[in-house]
């Protein structure tokens, strides 16, 4: 009995061995290889990054560079750094606006063909991401679609790929809708029924039932579905790369592509690469705190 | 005992400084406010990383001599990597391991060459110098580099990534221009062969941009022009992308290492970026014939092949593409090298030779539009062939652009870093 009960942990923990082999060769060994280079030197003659493994020899050079490069008093990432945030901020709210009644309707009232619906919001990751903005690109052209249709409007035509935010936003927007939308219809399929006929038994009205009831319960799920969405947007450069290519939207992503492609420069690249991580993680943080409050509070 | 200069003959000018200074660089700016006024400019240029590099973060010593035309380079040979003995026949049943980059060699040529030599030969392609050399020099083990780029031919060879070549197997190389014979990148050709020659000049749509640069007194100011706000590009190149703010500010030495003129031109390309909202981007050989872009810098190679970009009903003929008549324009070309991993270096000079040929020439020309420097490769044979549309014959590079054009070549260190940080600026529109 007593052995029986050493092997069950012996058991549970050799379960999770190959996650942790998985997560140590994918995960930590790159991140110190990025963290060698960043703390690493600069062979001068090749103009070639080398890497320091050994922290008692790394240098500090490279993240006093990437430091002044933001809060110095020459900063030049502190406004990339704002754009990418205000772009990130606002095509995670479009998301919300639009990703959010499209879930709440295929949770509450697609029925029998909430399969059918489904399948058309998981659609667009058959086609990989490149294809989807090549496509845009197409269609956003002078002569494309989009332009078509609005000139039957008596509109345009616009030179949506002319270097312009609103082009980039949106397809931040385009790109990582999907995510969020499935997110939060698997959070809103899950609402109890009971909870919402609990409400209108208690008298209140559709638009009540929604504010007291439907949404604190889908607070999880929509903190959940930004967080996976704001996550890509935040080191997102190719987007950017195909819809604009103007200077005016660069973001941090073609800040860090374009320092990792510069010889000499790989070295900055790899810290500001490693301080993007970072900023990733409080978001992340802050999920774990929010999921735990909640478990503990029910 | 080897030493790493055995052999060596070289001269040119050091890449990089030495510490009572060459006296011929003048990188850096002087002490004090001149480099902080340069560092700190109108739009505020990042704290520059590699001039801020103490010693103590610097790896490696030595240095690179600067191919110039007025100071050519006899590279050295070294130890331990010698060309290939003469006489050999060509390995049988081998796969020639190839690194182009993409997009760079016509398949058919290829297949061609491995049936004449009974072979398979593998292409694995890569979209910068920058990631080739640091795949060669994490040991990635190549016969073949097609499209080396002269500025990085002292990497190669110090870093004795190349073998010398044995001229014996090369004797297509009498098809060649005879600059290409004794290149100052490569005296006595002892590491490459031509591969591609192309030049930088501007490419418009003549249906919506009614301006001729031909006749403009300033052509490469062309694309300050507002009302073309959201048409102009120019490409996501730091060296073409500087260069573009030198030339429109009248300076035709492209490797300047004065930092008054780096400073200016990248005046001007943040004034460009403001005024037409400008498109930094490398396909604009298409985006130009499909009517997206009106205006951009590109190369002559791509526009050349601009008929296969054309919207349906549109004809070639709306494409323009104009380099100064006089040739003073930026003129480049591209090498061959046989790498020292080559594990079939025989079938590897033959892949250089094949590539020398002019049947072979042309057929590659065809499908990239670049030309190579061949005595037989002329405007004429081009066009006759229907290679190359009547109206895109400005495309056409002639021996005398690398005598009077301006070429980019490899910069000092420092000056390097100083192109770099303005263009980082420039295209993060800071």
């Amino acid at each position: 009995m007593t052995a029986k009960k050493a092997t069950a942990p012996r058991f549970w923990i050799a379960l999770a061995v190959p996650g942790m082999i998985w997560l140590l060769v994918l995960f930590i060994v790159p991140v110190y290889a990025v963290l060698a280079i960043a703390m690493g030197k600069l062979d001068q003659m090749l103009e070639a990054p080398v890497a320091v493994w050994s922290p008692l020899d790394w240098s500090s050079s490279n993240v006093i560079d990437v430091w002044r490069d933001i809060f110095g008093s020459a900063s030049f990432a502190g406004p990339i750094l704002a754009r990418t945030i205000a772009y990130t901020a606002i095509a995670a709210l479009v998301c919300l606006l639009i990703g959010y009644p499209c879930a709440y309707f295929v949770a509450r009232f697609a029925g029998r063909r909430k399969g059918l619906f489904l399948v058309l919001l998981i659609a667009p990751f058959w086609i990989s991401y490149m294809m989807r903005m090549l496509a845009w690109i197409d269609l956003l052209a002078t002569g494309g679609y989009v332009n078509k249709a609005l000139g039957w409007l008596g509109i345009g035509p616009v030179n949506w790929l002319g270097g312009h935010s609103v082009t980039v936003v949106f397809g931040l927007v385009y790109g990582y809708i999907p995510y969020l939308i499935m997110v939060l219809f698997a959070g809103l399929d899950r609402i109890d029924g009971s909870l919402l006929e609990a409400g209108r038994d208690l008298g209140l009205g559709r638009v009540r039932t929604f504010i007291h009831v439907t949404l604190p319960l889908s607070r999880q799920p929509i903190l959940t579905g930004l967080l996976i969405t704001v996550l890509p947007m935040l080191g997102d450069y190719y987007t950017n790369q195909m819809l604009s290519g103007a200077a005016h939207t660069s973001m941090i992503g073609n800040l860090i592509q374009g320092q990792l492609g510069t010889p000499g420069l790989e070295g900055q690249g790899a810290v500001l690469s490693l301080l993007l991580l970072l900023v990733l993680l409080i978001p992340m943080v802050y999920y774990v705190i929010a999921t735990n409050r909640e478990a503990a509070s029910r | 005992m080897a030493h790493p200069r055995e052999g060596w003959r070289g001269h040119g000018v050091p890449r990089v400084r030495s510490a009572e200074g060459s006296g011929a660089l003048h990188a850096s700016p002087p002490a004090g406010a001149g480099r902080r006024a340069f560092l700190t400019g109108s739009a505020a240029l990042a704290a520059a990383g590699l001039l801020a590099g103490c010693a103590s973060d610097i790896a490696g010593t030595g240095t690179l001599p600067l191919p110039r035309p007025r100071h050519p380079v006899t590279w050295p040979a070294f130890a331990g990597n010698a060309a290939i003995k003469p006489g050999r026949s060509p390995e049988q049943h081998a796969t020639l391991q190839v690194y182009t980059w993409e997009a760079y060699i016509n398949q058919d040529v290829v297949n061609a060459f491995a049936k004449k030599f009974k072979c398979k030969v593998q292409i694995t392609t890569f979209n910068t110098m920058n990631e080739a050399l640091s795949k060669l020099r994490s040991g990635l083990s190549y016969d073949v580099l097609v499209g080396a780029t002269v500025d990085v031919l002292g990497q190669l060879i110090e870093g004795k990534l190349v073998q010398p070549l044995n001229h014996g197997y090369l004797p297509n190389i009498a098809n060649a221009w005879p600059d290409f014979i004794n290149p100052f990148y490569d005296q006595g050709w002892q590491y490459t062969v031509p591969y591609t020659i192309y030049t930088t000049g501007l490419t418009w749509r003549k249906d919506k941009v009614h301006e001729n640069p031909s006749a403009m007194a300033s052509p490469w100011a062309m694309p300050w022009q507002p009302k073309y706000r959201g048409r102009v590009a120019i490409l996501d190149d730091y060296r073409e992308g500087i260069s573009l703010g030198l030339l429109k500010n009248g300076v035709h030495d492209l490797n300047t290492t004065d930092y008054r003129q780096i400073g200016a031109a990248r005046k001007a390309l943040e004034d460009l970026t403001g005024m037409v909202n400008l498109k930094i981007s490398s396909t604009e050989y298409t985006q130009v014939p499909a009517g997206e872009t009106w205006i951009s810098t590109a190369w002559s190679g791509d526009m050349a092949a601009a008929a296969s970009y054309m919207p349906k009903g549109v004809d070639v003929s709306v494409v323009g593409y104009w380099f100064p008549a006089d040739g003073r324009g930026p003129v480049a070309n591209d090498t061959n090298v046989i790498l020292s991993s080559a594990t079939s270096p025989v079938l590897a000079h033959e892949f250089l030779n094949f590539f020398l040929d002019l049947d072979n020439v042309l057929n590659n020309i065809s499908w990239n539009g670049y030309m190579q420097p061949l005595t037989g490769v002329t405007p004429k044979v081009l066009i006759d062939q229907q290679i190359l549309p009547p109206s895109l014959t400005s495309t056409v590079v002639t021996p005398a652009y690398f005598r009077r054009g301006v070429s980019e070549l490899q910069l000092p260190v420092d000056a390097d870093a100083l192109w770099q940080q303005a263009w980082l600026v420039v295209s993060n529109g800071i």
